[in-house]
């Protein structure tokens, strides 16, 4: 079974593959190398597909969310594709957010939201 | 991979002994009868239990057992370790305290996916945590 993350890019999108049961340094290591390939492409959105993924906990949650985070300072976008129901289900039941991350059913879909303008998100100002 | 026997033990020593955790508790649970979202609350919740085994107390060990009574049956896991203990194990059960840099999610997090969880924990000596999930027939 494959546990190496694929990463690859189409056209200004970076298309990320996570394998179905990652372990904590193949996590961590999605951090770097998206935010590498993100910077190297110049690419506006990160699309994360996480259909094969039978297992998000608190760990993984955190890591997706900090990453999406981490995208979001570069100017990109991400979109959250592919989530499983049991793994939607038992996430929620958790308390397990991904803060304010766009989702999509599938990749096909991801790239329909990709090509559509980000939505406004509340700000908060400080003056 | 070879069929997971309905008990069994398993040492958790290493990082990627996580990842051997979670494929044996999906086994052992998928054997034990459950439905693929009560198999997914189940590995999840032994993902949490082992990884604070590894990254507090180092090492530690997984049981785990298929449990019956008169009138039902499910699984039942223990994670034990000789480890740091926790101090204040009902605060440790609240939502957003962690002492591990983590967002405080595991133990809480974990025992809302099973049935039942018993936390026994002495500082200086270790910690032992017990979750059952029972089927819904």
């Amino acid at each position: 079974m494959s546990t190496a993350i694929s990463v690859i890019k189409v056209r200004d999108i970076l298309l990320v593959t996570m394998p179905p049961d990652p372990d904590d340094s193949t996590i961590a290591a999605l951090q770097e190398r998206v935010l590498a390939a993100m910077e190297r492409h110049g690419s506006a959105a990160l699309i994360l597909d996480i259909a094969e993924v039978d297992t998000l906990d608190s760990f993984f949650a955190r890591t997706v969310a900090e990453t999406a985070q981490m995208v979001t300072l570069m100017g990109g976008r991400t979109i959250i594709v592919g989530m499983q129901p049991a793994v939607a289900i038992t996430a929620t039941q958790m308390g397990l957010t991904l803060g304010e991350i766009e989702t999509a059913l599938n990749v096909d879909r991801a790239l329909d939201v990709a090509a559509m303008p980000a939505p406004q998100k509340h700000r908060k100002v400080r003056r | 991979m070879s069929p997971v026997p309905p008990a069994g033990e398993l040492p958790i020593k290493a990082e990627h002994d996580i990842v051997t955790a979670r494929r044996t508790v999906r086994e052992a649970s998928t054997q034990a009868g459950f439905a693929a979202t009560d198999v997914t609350r189940i590995v999840t919740a032994a993902s949490e239990l082992a990884r604070n085994i590894f990254k507090y107390a180092g090492e530690g060990v997984m049981r785990w057992r298929h449990v019956r009574t008169d009138n039902r049956s499910g699984i039942e896991l223990q994670f034990e370790d000789c480890g740091p203990g926790i101090a204040d194990v009902d605060l440790a059960m609240e939502d957003g305290y962690s002492t591990g840099g983590g967002l405080g999610q595991g133990l809480p997090g974990a025992r809302r996916l099973v049935d039942e969880m018993e936390v026994q924990s002495k500082v200086g000596v270790g910690t032992t945590v017990t979750v059952r999930k029972w089927r819904r027939n």
